[in-house]
């Protein structure tokens, strides 16, 4: 346990310590930050047509969602550059060889990782944090979505951080794993889309229920179905599970 | 305390060792020698436990290192060839995150110790990346050696040094040396392995070639070299014919005599009369090494 909470204290701070870290960070805020203004004012505009600004009891619900719904296709474009060198790196640089050589399981190591950068990109939501503040000071915000909303959030970050660090684990090229990363996070994504085209039927359901789009957006809204946490809590553990035997298999190249 | 059984290991078809076999008594420092190539650092790969072997096993203190890799590593130091370093740590933070992986109680005590140890404790809050090579060199030692283990397996600790710092980590390695510890360290430098160990392995093309005491290695080869100022064949004659010479090559000036034991003494009385001008003690553990290398490299 100690060496999971070093292993992921390491990882974070090694963003901070390093470009990759503080580029993902500061760009996402300012995104979000540009994002939530954009959204404000077309909200604004719109409300003082109807005349009912801060009257709207969704209003929290609209701005936010729409916001993260936003960021979610940045976080899907970004996460893979601030995985990309989780494990790749560490064989480049051989430093691999001092977590193969300690008295730690591969399964540590994954594990660690994970949190770590998992830890970063909480961080990186946390830079959003005004936007509940604003909107609090607008009107009445509803707590149950704010939660909904920033753990949903962090979910999807959950999902994106096992994805990069399996691409991670891959390759000792950490612009292969990047690539890897856009790959399997646009098809997962573009799941979504297909399902919107397919014609209902059971092919149809077994493309939505690939689609991390339409689980996505049932968690954000505060809908926690049982089928959701278990379709994320899969694909989250299938590729620590799947990192792990990449980790296992570098000590027996 | 170390025990390697019949160790094979294969990249691809590549074979990189091929039955290597040997083992190192408790307290034992063992100087692991042979080219580039040869297979040194794969050996060591597994018994740190960081590569699996093709087939044969590595055991350290009992402890089979493919069955039970935690166990050995807890008491086991590997320092690879290429430091393990994340450059954009500080110095104490990266050897506290090791002592910490490698499970020890006190983390900023064995921390501490470890810095003192290898000469870092003044350049503790730096980052690695503006470290030289050699004290990168010391950081790789200090992670080997920071949850005090029983056993120390280095590799090339001293490759890429100038020689001050050869010299500075020699005698650093022969202070950890002391005592109980038990030490493999791989060179291709021979000095090296006069300086600190006590026995010595020599390994060429995978295989092991040599296995044997410092001592009984140099006593092994008893070579005599003498300048002659009228070198002619019957100096060659009167050499060989003094009792217990195997061999006598004249090249030039000099004669090489080979035998089974110490003829100094006699070889000297027979070159006087053909002007001995200088007389070179036994033959060079380099020599003998280059020697061993080459005839397996012919067999
Ligand atoms: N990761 C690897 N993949 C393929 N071949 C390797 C690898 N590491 C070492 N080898 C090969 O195995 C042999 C032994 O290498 P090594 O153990 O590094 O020797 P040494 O440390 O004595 O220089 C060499 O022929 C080398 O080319
Ligand atoms: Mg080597």
């Amino acid at each position: 346990m100690k060496a999971i909470v070093a292993i992921a204290r390491r990882e974070a701070a090694a963003y901070f310590a390093g470009p990759i870290g503080w580029i993902c960070l500061v760009l996402f805020a300012l995104l979000a930050g540009m994002f939530f203004s954009i959204m404000l004012v077309g909200y604004a505009s719109q409300a003082s047509q109807m005349g009912n600004m801060g009257q709207d009891e969704n209003v929290t619900e609209m701005l936010l969602q729409g916001l993260f719904g936003n960021l979610s296709v940045i976080a899907l474009l970004m996460m893979p550059a601030l995985t990309m060198g989780l494990i790749a790196a560490d064989r480049r640089e051989r430093s691999v060889e001092l977590l193969l050589t300690s008295p730690v399981s591969s399964a540590q190591i994954v594990l660690g990782k994970f949190l770590g950068a998992l830890g970063f990109a909480t961080v990186m939501v946390l830079t959003t944090l005004y936007v509940p503040v604003a909107l609090a000071l607008m009107g009445e915000p509803d707590p149950g979505v704010f939660y909904a909303s920033y753990g949903g959030f962090v979910v999807l970050m959950a999902v994106f951080v096992s994805i990069g660090l399996f691409t991670s684990s891959v390759t000792e090229n950490q612009l292969v794993a990047l690539a890897l990363g856009f790959s399997i996070n646009l098809s997962v994504w573009i799941m979504g889309w297909l399902g919107q085209m397919v014609p209902a039927g059971a092919v149809k359901s077994v493309v939505e229920h690939l689609s991390m789009l339409s689980h996505f957006e049932q968690l954000s809204k505060g809908v926690v179905h049982t089928n959701d946490v278990v379709y994320f809590v899969t694909v989250i553990g299938f590729f620590l599970f799947a990192t792990t035997q990449r980790v296992e298999a570098l000590r027996w190249r | 305390m170390i025990e390697v059984q019949g160790l094979t290991k294969r990249y691809g078809t590549n074979l990189a060792i091929e039955n290597v076999t040997f083992s190192v008594e408790k307290g034992g420092v063992v100087g692991f020698l042979g080219p580039n190539g040869a297979g040194k650092s794969t050996t060591m790969r597994v018994i740190a436990g960081s590569l699996g072997a093709s087939s044969g096993t590595a055991k350290v203190a009992g402890f089979d290192v493919a069955e039970n890799p935690r166990a050995v590593q807890a008491m086991l130091g590997y320092a690879p060839e290429v430091p393990p370093i994340y450059t954009n740590m500080t110095v104490r933070d990266y050897v506290s995150f090791a002592a910490t992986i490698k499970g020890v109680g006190d983390v900023a005590k064995a921390t501490d110790r470890a810095l003192d140890r290898v000469g870092l404790a003044s350049v503790a809050g730096k980052l690695i990346d503006h470290l030289s090579k050699g004290y990168r060199q010391r950081v790789g030692l200090a992670q080997a050696l920071v949850h005090d283990p029983q056993v120390l397996v280095l590799d090339e600790p001293t490759s890429g040094l100038d020689p001050a710092q050869r010299v500075e980590i020699r005698e650093l390695i022969r202070e950890l040396a002391a005592g109980e510890r038990t030490v493999i360290l791989s060179t291709h430098v021979l000095g090296e392995i006069e300086a600190i160990c006590n026995r010595v392995v020599v390994i060429n093309h995978g295989r092991i070639v040599v296995d044997d005491k410092i001592n009984n290695l140099a006593a092994a080869g008893k070579t005599v070299r003498l300048e002659l100022a009228r070198p002619s064949p019957a100096a060659h004659a009167a050499l060989a014919a003094v009792p217990g010479v195997e061999s006598v090559e004249l090249t030039g000036s000099s004669a090489v005599v080979r035998s089974d034991n110490d003829l100094r003494e006699q070889l000297a009385a027979a070159a006087v009369p053909f002007g001995l001008l200088e007389l070179g003690g036994r033959e060079r553990l380099e020599d003998i090494y280059l020697r061993l290398i080459s005839a397996q490299g012919a067999a």
